[in-house]
Order: C-alpha cells, then structure tokens, then sequence
C-alpha cells in the first residue's frame, strides 16, 4: 500500500512539474528523503529546477537586500519609520516657530486655531492681498494656535486648505480627503480677521459645493472643536474684499449671498440649523443630520436664500422691505426672513420657529399652507361653495340646452390665464413683466425645489414648470424667483370667475385659472367679440391677462387656447377644426398622458393626423374601447362633453410625500393623527363624510438612495390599504383609529417612510349622513330608553311574581299578544307584571306602561282580576300549614335522586319541581325569560313535604331564590323548617352529641338560643353561607366579620364539641373539607383568642383521626 | 366478613357502571398527574377534552399503555370492592418515595340503582380542574426520579380469580416511610355510590432521610 502510494505520488510529480518544485522549494528536507525514493534521473531534473527558482529568488532577495542596505545605513528601518522620524521632526520645528514666535511677538494673536490641524493641497493661489499661499498660511496658523501639516494625515489633519482641485480629486473627494473639510485658504484669513475660528462651512470649496449634489454628509459637519462662528458682523468686517460703497445692510446681505452661495444648499439648511439651535455644540450639527429630519423647505431655503434676490435684484429688495413684521403670515416668508437676515447681521439665527426639523410640530399644517397643489385641490371646494347657487342654476337649465344642441351649433371658450402663478405675484409690479420670474416655494438658487410657474420671457429661456431651481438657474442666471401668494391667488381666481358667471351662466371650472364657457344660449352674434370683452375686463380687473379659445368642442376651445397663449385668442370655426389638428402633437390631447404617448410612439403616431388614419376599431383593440373610442373621437376633434356641472370630488384626503422622515413609530403615529385631522378637518370643510378611508404609503424601495431632491420621496414603493366602514365618519378619533389599524397591517419600518396620505371615500353628505345615522345610531335606543328602565323598574324592583303561580295567565297573555313578542327586548312580559303593583300606579303611569304594551296591559289587568275571581287561588295570606300543591311523592323521589350533590342542575330542578305542580304544563319553562319568575310568591305555595326530601343545599337554594319581600312573612327559614318538622314529625329531638344531624343542624338551633353572641352570629351566618351545610363556608363568613368578640369558655366548648362531631362526620368521605377548615381555624387564630383556644383544642383530635383514617398527619398551612 | 361476602358477588350494576367510570376517570387523573409533575417532556403529551375539561394524554404509547392497563387491570377489584386506594409515587433515584399522589377510592357495592357518567361527571371534574393548580402544593421533583402506581387492597385478592387482565398487578414492597406522612388534600367528593378523596403525601419533617 505504501509502495503503491509513492509510486503514484511519484507520477503525479513527473506530470506536475510546478507541483515538485514547489514541494523542494517549500521544504528542501523532504524533497531530499523524497528523492531518496525516486530514482536518479528524477533527482537530478528535480536538482536542475530548483538551480532555476533559486536564481529568481536571488535576485528578488538581493534587490530587497539592496534596498535594505540603503535604509541600513540609515538609523531607519524602513521608509515608513522614515516619514514618522520626517513628520516629528517638522512638528519640533513648527512647535519651535509656534514657541519662538508667540513669545517673542508681541503681535502673536489669541489661539484662535487651538485644535486646527491644516494640510494645503492642490492649488493655492501664490502669495496675493487676498489669497495667501502656504508659507503664510502656516504663518497664520504658527501664530494662532494651529498646526500646519507638510504631509497629509487622516489622525492630525482636521482641515484641507486648497483653492482648486484636480478633476480627479473632486471625483474622488472622499479617498482624498479622508471625510475632512476642504476650504479655501480664505477661512484661515477671515478667521485670523475675526480674531475667531469661523465656521469653515461657508468656505467651503466652490467645486465641492456644486459638485456635490448629494444629501447633507455627516463629514460635512466633522467639527472638530474651539468656538464657532456666532457673529458673523466681525467676520464681515474683517473681510478682505473691500465694498465700502455699498450701505451696511446690503453689505451683510450680498455677503452672507456670497457665503451661502459657495456652501452646498443643503449643508448649508443643517449648518444654520445647528448653528441657532447651538451655537457652541458643533456636536449639534451632526446629531440633527444623523437624525433623519424632515423639514419646510419653503422655511429652510427661503430663509438661507433670500439674500441672494436681494442681491440680485435691488428693486426688488427695496420693495419688500418696508414689510416690517417678521411674524406676519408665512406667505410672506421671503419679506420674512429678509428681514431676519438683516437683522441677523449681528447673529446668525435663522428664523425663530418651527425650523428644527423634526421637531416641528405643525409640519403637516405648514406643509398644506405652503403646497401650490394643495392650494389647487383646495380651491375647488372654495368656488363649489362661493358659485354652487349659479352652478345649480346652470344644472336646472340643462335639458333645455341638450335639446338645444342637436340643433344647434355649440359655441364654447375656453379662457385660461396665462402663467397665473407667476402673473398673479407680479401683476403689480410692472418692472418685473419683462424680466424672466418663475414662482416656486423655495428660491435657493442651488435647490431641488421644483419650479411651479415661470412667466413668458422665463420660459424663453427654456425654464419649465417642474424644473428644479438650480437648472433653471443655470438657463437663465437673472431668473427672478418669487414666493407663493395665496391669498393673491384667491383673490383673482375669485375675480376671474365673477367675470365669467356675469357674462356667461354656464361655467365649468378646470382649475382656479381655468375655465370653459358655453355661449350658445347666449346666441352672441361675434363670439370672437365677446371672448375679448371678457378678456379685457379680466385684465382691468386682476391685471393679469388672460387668453381664450373659441370653438365648438370643448376639446377644440382648449387646442385653441393652446394656440392663442399667451395673451391672444383664437378661433378654430367647426370648418378649420382638421387643419388646426392635422399637425397637433397627440400629447396635447386631454386623456393622453405619458403612457399612453409612448404607446402610440411606438406605432409611429405622433399628430393626431396620424392618429386618424387608424381606424377605431383597432384602436379599441389596442387601447381598449373606451380609450380607442376616445382617441379616435379626439383625433377627428369630436369632444361631446358637455360644459357641464361641477364635478364633486370623489375623494378627500391630504398626501404628504416630500420631507417626510422618521426616527421611529411614534413619530409615525404623531404624523398620522397631524394627517388624520387634516383629512379631518377637509371633510367638514365640505361638509362631507368618508365611508372608504385609505392609507397610502410611500415605502423607500430598498436599493434607493437618498433621493435627488433635497428631502424628496425618490424611488418608492406606493403601499395602499382601504377599509370600508358601515358609517360615514369625519370624526379625527376614528380616522386615527382606523388609520392606525391600517398601518399596523404595512408591518414597515418607520425610517423607510417617504410619505403619507389619506383618503377618505365613498363620500355622503354630512347632512343626510347625519339622517342616517340618526336612524341607526344607538341614540335612538338610548332615546326610549328611559321609558323601557322605569317599566323594568317597576317590574323588577316591586316583585311581580305574585301571578306566578297559575301559569294559564301566561299563557293567555301570550296568545293574546303579538305586542309582547314585539316589545320583547326592551318591556317585561306582560305576566311578568305584578298587577298588584300596576294597580297601584298613579294613573299617568300606568297609561304610560300601558302605552308601551299598546294597550295589552289594561286588559291584561282586568283579565287578571277575572282569573283571579274564578280560580279561587290561595291568597298570600293564607296559611302555612296548607299546601298548595299535594304532595307528589314519586316526583320528589326521582328528583331528589338525580340532582343530589349537583349543584349546576339546580336550575333543572326547580324547572322540575314546578314541572310536578299539576297545574303546571312544561311549556311554561319555555315562555318565561326568568327562572326566577318560577319561584312562587311566597313558600305557602310550596309543598313542605317536596322542601324536606330536598337535599340540604338545594334546599338553600330554594329558600335563597324566594322573594326577598316575602321573606318578612316568615320569622325565618328554620322557623318554617321547624314548623314542617313538627308537622310531620319525621325529626325528633336529637341529642346534643348529634350536633350535625338535621336540617338545618342541630347546633344551628342550639348556637341560636345561646347566650354568647359569636354563636348568635354563627348561627346566623349558617343560614347565610353556601354552600349549605359546610362549615368551612361558616367559616369563611366568619373570617369577613370584624371584630370577632370574645365568648368565654363555654363558647369555646361549643365550638370544639361542634368541630369534633364535624370531624368525625366528615373525616372519612371528606378530607378535604376538614383540611379547609382547619386552614381557616388557623387563620382565625390570628385574630381572635377564642379561635385559638379552639384550634388548639382541636388541632390534637384532628392529627388523630386523619392519622387513625390516613394513616398520617394533615399538613395545615394558611389559606389565602 | 362482610366485605368476603361482597368480594364473592358481583358488584350489583350501579357500582359496577361507578366503577367503570372510576377507572376511566383514574387513567386521565394520573395521566395528569404525571404530567403536572413534568416527569417526562410536555411535548410527551397531547391536549384532549374529557368531562368538557382540558387534560393532558400521553403521547407516548407505551406510557399510555401502561397508564391505561394497569388501571384497567384494577377493574375487577375496584368492582368488588377490594381497592381502597390507588396511589401515584414518585421515587427519588435512590428509590425512596418522596411524593405520593393517594386516591381514597369509597364505593358503595350496595348501591342498586343506575348510575349514569354525567351523574358523576359534575364531581369528578373537580378532581382534573383542581388538579393543575394544586401544582403549588407539590414538590419539586429531582433528576432520575421513577414513578410507579400502586394500589391498596383492603384484602389480598385470592389467587382463583386470576384472569389475564388482573396478573398485570404484583405484590409489591415498595419502600415505605417510617413516620406517618404529611397529608395535604386535595379534592374530595362524597356522592352515591361513589366517593373518591384525592390527597398528597409528603414525608414528615421527622422522617429520617435515607
């Protein structure tokens, strides 16, 4: 085996020649006792490979050698050691210049550098006024504390001074910069100006800060220590850059433009933020970015930029400036914080409220106040309102107008003003008409904010709506950019439809600047005219302009419009209508949006021209009917929608889908409910309530970063789920409920959440819900409640079992009564009534009761008397001794057979016993909704003889469960227990060694006629224990009782007699029972010396019989 | 003498039919006993309904079969009346018992008339309700602990009777404790014709430890 083994691993070797070099390589000294195995030949080729390998590894080793000597002679091991010796050597130095100067200069500064570690890279300017070099640089920074690094280090360096960076390097800024700050060299200077360390924020190199279009780094904000700027006026002050010319305030201004000009938008929202929160924490900084913050962009952009349209436009600035009050309405918030920012020319403090992110409680509200999208869906609720009268009035008018229009050519405007947004806002501003101005809720020219309107000479430019500022910028540089106004957007959108409805009854609402108008009806001879006339009186009166499409579609008022914008108006007669569609571009179709212009790219359709060469059937085959019917309708310029009504909203609910961040659920949860009442809120705006409510969320997909825009959803999962309630709801506390359930199903993280939104559906007028529910709602329960509770307090609290007994009168009254099925839930059964008691009534109530039992209960009561006449029925009174029922022998036999020691059947068996009464039939049972109906009135109607054979705890039962107001008649139970005894004589008298015989026992009578008051009690307590007959029970009611008096000795003979003879009769069937006891004997002791006496007397009698029964001792231990 | 005279007459039908019932109702208390006691893992164990209570049966067949056939095996005696306790014990691994689980068997061979199970379900259900939480009572039991059942006869059964069912059961000298135990009850239940006291065993303080 052995010999084979070699052998083949001899093979292997000549097959593999690397293999066996290798082998002798690694370790010579088996190769040698290898070779010793195979044969020489082998050897030898071996010897010839290794001469080879060995050549190469000289030579490596001797080059490393080589090198190695070179670093011999020197006191360096290797070059690494080399720098490290290199790199002390320059800190001595420095260290020696930083010493030599500070103690020899008088001129040396304050250490404002204290913690800096600079290292100068890259390009710096060469020693210039404003750009010092690195000799000077290191100069500042010998004098002020810092330290200057020759060689760059990610543990010393803290800063990275450079003026420009190589391409490459910006592209790889992290591996570069190691995550540290890079400034420019001016930092150092303005800082040694101040006589502070500036914040290196705003120097931030310009490439970086334009070049990095990511979200806030934490490496921004890598402080590393000393004071930060708070004061920007010295920094001011202290600036190179001389502009004397220009008055203090527009100084600050365009300079802090500048300073915020060159950070990155976004750090720069952060910086401000850490800055005012804590301005000597830089610490701050970091943990409000670590934290995922969601924040007004309107507040943070608008705010940190306003001074740069202050710079830009000096008019402008000098037109808002009046606007003194800083905490007037947020749509004011550019006047705002230019006004902030020029009084914060002495401090840095961005504006006072609601900025720190997510501590900005009313984020949904601000959100809501400041969204363009929001003020459009929101308008709509607004014009239902203001204009619904003459909208109705148009919905009368209808009919008449479609039979008008088959015969009839239609004649429709469209009006829409022109870039309402933007126009509105600057339509007193008659310098800025010319000038490109875009309208968007941020105007940091760095920003993500989306622009939302850009006037015509903007658009000249090519900005566009939806185009993120910092692109728009970059098109046109002068670009104005101005803030929302609401108020001024209400306020025309108002006007502009008072103009339409004065001329035109039928008015259709697009949007707030957008609208058709039928004029048919009108039969204007110049539709042309008249579309100028509205257009002029438009223009006077808001001072916007506005441009309008006339023609005979709906569809085609609008292509015209298209073609009239801006400021014009066109025509398009019913005859040019082909000539004006043949080259449209499909996408301006109404119903045609991305997917479906993609779908028809593909075919190669891009006019509807093209489009109308298809037919409609194919189309349909390919977009569906509906949609193919449309396509191939609108292509032809066939639109026969009518200028109709308003169209109500289907749905109402508020989305949230930009600056939405969360730390955990609560925040989540805090969002919902801000959400919940917003939809809240928006229903009983209009007055509506929500059946269907949805939750919409925006999930972050896993793979997506941070998005583009700055706090945006980026890519998103959209998660949906709706739930249906029975009732329309606009109530904030079921909205939250249900919301939270909805959520609670998405099992989401809170950070993955980019946004929200709900709906409510399934929409009904709040009025006519609030019919229905009226009808539905338990009010209307609680309404006639109080009626149903005094007829069942009279029937409960006054006992109205005295009719009990013949159990016809139930059943007549049954029979006699759909009513009482009717009434069943809320009234007592007629025969439930004790008529005693209704007979007593006061009049007006007893026509109430009656009422309530339609009338059944009059009769019901003079039926009653009549029974009660006729059926010579044993009167209460009468007396004990005469049984009502004869005895029944062999019923209470069998019954007492059966339920013996059952105590759960106990219900049974008083059905049973009634059962045996002859007149009761079974049916009764059946019809009476209580068992406890079933017990007579009193026990004069009981046979005694069937009480007596009843085993002793069904016989408390029964006397438990009798009517507490007959009790009275009876001195008591036992008395009524002794008389049927004496009656029938079946128990003597028994001596006092038999204290448990009988029932009830004998020592109950006994303790009863003592004289010590605790056997008094104890008898008494007998009577009131269950079960019957146990005395651990007895027991238990004693352990209740306070205080336990003393009794003497004979009460403690009696008690011990009584246990004794307890234990005796119990210990053999019933230890457990005896083991309660003692327990609680025990527990008595505690409170009173009598029991202990007891106990002790009876605790040896105890171990005695267990031990003589058991063959043991009973382990007693407390009960609790 | 009496008690021969019964032992020589068959059970009239009540306490036959009670003893029927007894041993079925015997099998699922012991089962739940030794579960109770974790003797073996609760996985070893499956929740079942009887008398309308949740119990536990074994899993295990041959832990099922022997539950089940000694008791069973205990019928013939129960029937005549000779059982006066059945008892679990639980053995330390040095085969000293420390734990005895009695059943004070008390039937009433005279009793003639019918006896139906739901008669005597109310009370025995008791027993199996009572029993989980009487967990509190019980001591804990050490590792490699045995467990076996035993029964007391009032007289040892005559050899004549012997059938195949009843040879399951052996004379036993099972070790025994020198002091009287420590009784601690547990349920007892006192009806016609039956009537069945369920208490502890532990050993006295005194006892002297092995």
């Amino acid at each position: 085996m052995s010999l084979n083994s070699s052998s083949r691993s001899a093979t292997s070797n000549s097959n593999s020649k690397r293999s066996v070099t290798s082998n002798s390589n690694s370790n010579p000294s088996t190769s040698g006792n290898n070779s010793c195995r195979n044969n020489d030949k082998r050897n030898r080729k071996r010897k010839t490979d290794q001469n080879q390998k060995t050549l190469g590894m000289a030579w490596g080793a001797n080059s490393r050698s080589s090198s190695r000597s070179a670093f011999r002679n020197s006191p360096f091991p290797d070059f690494g050691s080399y720098m490290v010796m290199k790199n002390q050597k320059l800190h001595q130095q420095f260290d020696a210049d930083a010493s030599s100067s500070s103690v020899s200069g008088a001129c040396s500064g304050k250490p404002i550098f204290d913690g800096v570690s600079i290292f100068v890279d890259g390009y710096t300017v060469p020693s210039s006024q404003v750009m010092p070099n690195s000799e000077e640089l290191k100069g500042y920074m010998l004098k002020y504390g810092g330290r200057f690094e020759n060689y760059f280090s990610r543990h010393h360096v803290t800063h990275i001074i450079c003026s420009n960076l190589p391409d490459s390097k910006i592209k790889n800024l992290r591996s570069f910069s190691g995550g540290l700050p890079v400034v420019k060299p001016t930092w150092v200077l303005e800082s040694v100006a101040a006589n502070k360390l500036l914040s290196w924020i705003p120097y931030q190199l310009d490439q970086l800060a334009s070049e990095t279009k990511k979200q806030p780094k934490l490496s921004a904000f890598g402080f590393k220590s000393g004071p930060v700027l708070d004061d920007l006026e010295e920094s001011i002050s202290g600036q190179a850059v001389p502009q004397s010319g220009i008055a203090t305030l527009r100084t600050s201004c365009s300079l802090e433009a500048n300073i915020f000009g060159k950070a990155e938008c976004t750090e720069e929202v952060e910086e401000c933020h850490s800055v005012s929160d804590d301005p000597f924490h830089p610490n701050a900084a970091e943990s409000a970015d670590q934290a995922p913050t969601y924040c007004m962009e309107n507040h943070c952009e608008v705010e940190l930029d306003a001074a740069v349209v202050v710079q830009s436009d000096a008019g402008y600035h000098s037109h808002i400036s009046p606007c003194q009050d800083p905490k007037s309405d947020h749509n004011d918030c550019l006047e705002d914080h230019i006004i902030e920012e020029s009084s914060s020319s002495k401090t840095i403090r961005p504006s006072t409220t609601g900025h720190s992110t997510l501590s900005d409680a009313n984020f949904v509200e601000n959100y809501f106040k400041f969204s363009r999208l929001h003020f459009i869906g929101t308008w709509r609720n607004r014009y239902r309102k203001r204009f619904l009268s003459s909208a109705n009035g148009f919905k009368d008018m209808n009919p008449s107008r479609n039979a008008f229009a088959t015969s009839q050519k239609t004649t429709i405007i469209h009006v829409d003003m022109d870039c309402f947004f933007v126009s509105v806002v600057i339509r007193k501003h008659s310098d800025l008409k010319d000038k490109p101005v875009a309208v968007c809720h941020s105007d940091n020219s760095r920003g993500t904010a989306e622009i939302s309107s850009a006037n015509y000479p903007a658009r000249n430019h090519g900005v566009k709506a939806g185009m993120f500022i910092r692109d728009a910028k970059a098109l046109c540089p002068q670009l104005v950019i101005l803030p929302y106004n609401f108020d001024a957007y209400e306020e025309v959108a108002d006007q502009f439809y008072d103009i339409l409805h004065k001329h035109c009854n039928k008015v259709q609402a697009v949007s707030c600047d957008e609208a058709f108008i039928d004029v048919t009806d009108l039969r204007v001879e110049d539709p042309e005219l008249f579309a100028r006339a509205i257009r002029t009186e438009i223009h006077e009166t808001t001072g916007c302009t506005a441009s309008a499409g006339i023609a005979g579609s709906m569809l085609m008022a609008r292509v015209a419009t298209r073609i009239a914008k801006p400021d014009g108006l066109c025509y398009i007669p019913s005859e040019k209508v082909d000539d004006y569609l043949h080259e449209l571009p499909v996408k301006a179709l109404p119903g045609i949006g991305h997917v479906l212009e993609e779908k028809l790219k593909k075919k190669q359709i891009n006019t509807c021209g093209q489009l109308r060469l298809i037919s409609k059937e194919s189309l349909q085959k390919d977009f569906g009917v509906k949609t193919g019917d449309m396509l191939w309708n609108f292509s032809r310029g066939i639109d026969n929608r009518l200028v109709g009504v308003f169209q109500e909203s289907k749905s109402i609910g508020a989305d949230v889908n930009w600056g939405v961040r969360f730390n955990d659920l609560n925040d989540m949860k805090d969002f919902l409910l801000k959400l919940c009442k917003e939809v809240s809120l928006r229903l009983q705006g209009c007055g509506l309530k929500g059946r269907t409510i949805t939750l919409k969320i925006k999930k972050r997909r896993s793979d997506a970063g941070e998005p583009v825009k700055y706090m945006g959803c980026g890519d998103c999962e959209n998660l949906s789920r709706s739930v249906t309630l029975p009732m329309a709801t606009d109530d904030v506390d079921v909205f939250q409920r249900i919301t939270a359930q909805l959520f609670g199903y998405f099992h989401i993280d809170a950070r993955d959440i980019r946004g929200a939104g709900l709906q409510a559906s399934k929409l009904e007028s709040a009025d006519r819900n609030m019919r229905g529910h009226e009808k539905y709602s338990i009010r209307s329960w609680l309404v006639s409640s109080p009626a149903r509770k005094s007829s069942m307090a009279k029937g409960k609290g006054d006992q109205l079992y005295s009719d009990i007994g013949p159990p016809v009168q139930a059943r007549g009254s049954f029979s006699g009564g759909e009513a009482y099925v009717a009434h069943r839930a809320t009234l007592p059964a007629l025969h439930d009534l004790d008529v005693g008691v209704i007979e007593s009534l006061p009049p007006e109530v007893l026509s109430e009761i009656n009422d309530l039992y339609a009338g059944e209960l009059i009769s019901f009561i003079s039926k009653k008397k009549e029974k009660n006449a006729g059926n010579n029925v044993m009167d209460e009174e009468q007396s004990l001794s005469n049984p009502l029922v004869p005895p029944n022998k062999d019923f209470v036999h069998n019954v007492a057979e059966k339920i013996k020691s059952s105590e759960k059947e106990d219900e049974q068996y008083i059905n049973k016993m009634i059962q045996g009464l002859p007149e009761t039939s079974g049916s009764v049972t059946a019809l009476l909704p209580e068992t406890d109906s079933l017990m007579p009135s009193s026990l004069s109607q009981v046979d005694s003889s069937v009480l007596q054979q009843l085993p002793e705890e069904l016989l408390a039962d029964v006397l438990e469960s009798l009517p507490a107001h007959r009790r009275p008649d009876f001195m008591s139970n036992d008395v009524y227990l002794d008389h049927i005894r004496d009656q029938t004589g079946a128990i003597d008298f028994l001596p006092s060694n038999n204290l448990w015989v009988g029932n009830p026992p004998r020592w109950v009578d006994n303790f009863r006629l003592s004289s010590c008051q605790l056997l008094n009690r104890i008898a008494v307590l007998y009577n009131k224990s269950s079960p019957r007959g146990q005395f651990s029970s007895v027991l238990q009611l004693i352990m209740s009782e306070y205080p336990l008096d003393d009794g003497g000795d004979d009460a403690v003979n009696c008690l011990c007699e009584l246990m004794k003879q307890y234990i005796k009769l119990k210990i053999e069937t019933d230890v457990e029972e005896i083991y309660t006891c003692s327990c609680l004997l025990r527990r008595l002791t505690s409170r009173s010396e009598l029991f202990l006496q007891v106990y002790n007397c009876i605790i040896p009698h105890l171990q005695a019989a267990v031990g003589e029964t058991y063959g043991g001792d009973l382990n007693i231990c407390f009960i609790e | 003498m009496e008690r021969k005279d019964n032992n020589q007459a068959k059970a009239p039908q009540g306490a036959g039919e009670a003893a029927r019932i007894l041993t079925e109702f015997l099998e699922v208390a012991i089962t739940c006993i030794i579960f109770l006691k974790g003797v073996y893992p609760h996985g070893a164990f499956e929740r079942r309904r009887y008398m309308n209570v949740v119990v536990h049966r074994a899993r295990h067949p041959q832990l099922r079969d022997y539950i089940h056939s000694s008791v069973n095996g205990l019928l013939p005696f129960i029937q005549k009346g000779l059982v006066e306790r059945v008892v679990v014990i639980f053995f330390d691994n040095e085969d000293f018992p420390i734990e005895r689980f009695v059943f004070k068997v008390n039937l009433n061979l005279s009793y003639g008339s019918k006896v139906e199970q739901s008669d005597l379900e109310f009370s025995l259900r008791s027993f199996l309700i009572k029993l989980p939480v009487s967990e509190s009572l019980t001591k804990l039991l050490p590792r490699g602990c045995r467990w076996e059942i035993t029964a007391y006869f009032r007289a040892l059964p005559e050899a004549s009777t012997s059938k195949d069912s009843e040879l399951i059961w052996i004379p036993t000298d099972t070790k025994q404790w020198q002091q009287p135990p420590l009784i601690t009850p547990i349920k007892s239940m006192n009806s016609e014709p039956l009537g069945v006291q369920l208490y502890l065993e532990h050993p006295s303080l005194s006892e002297p430890k092995p």
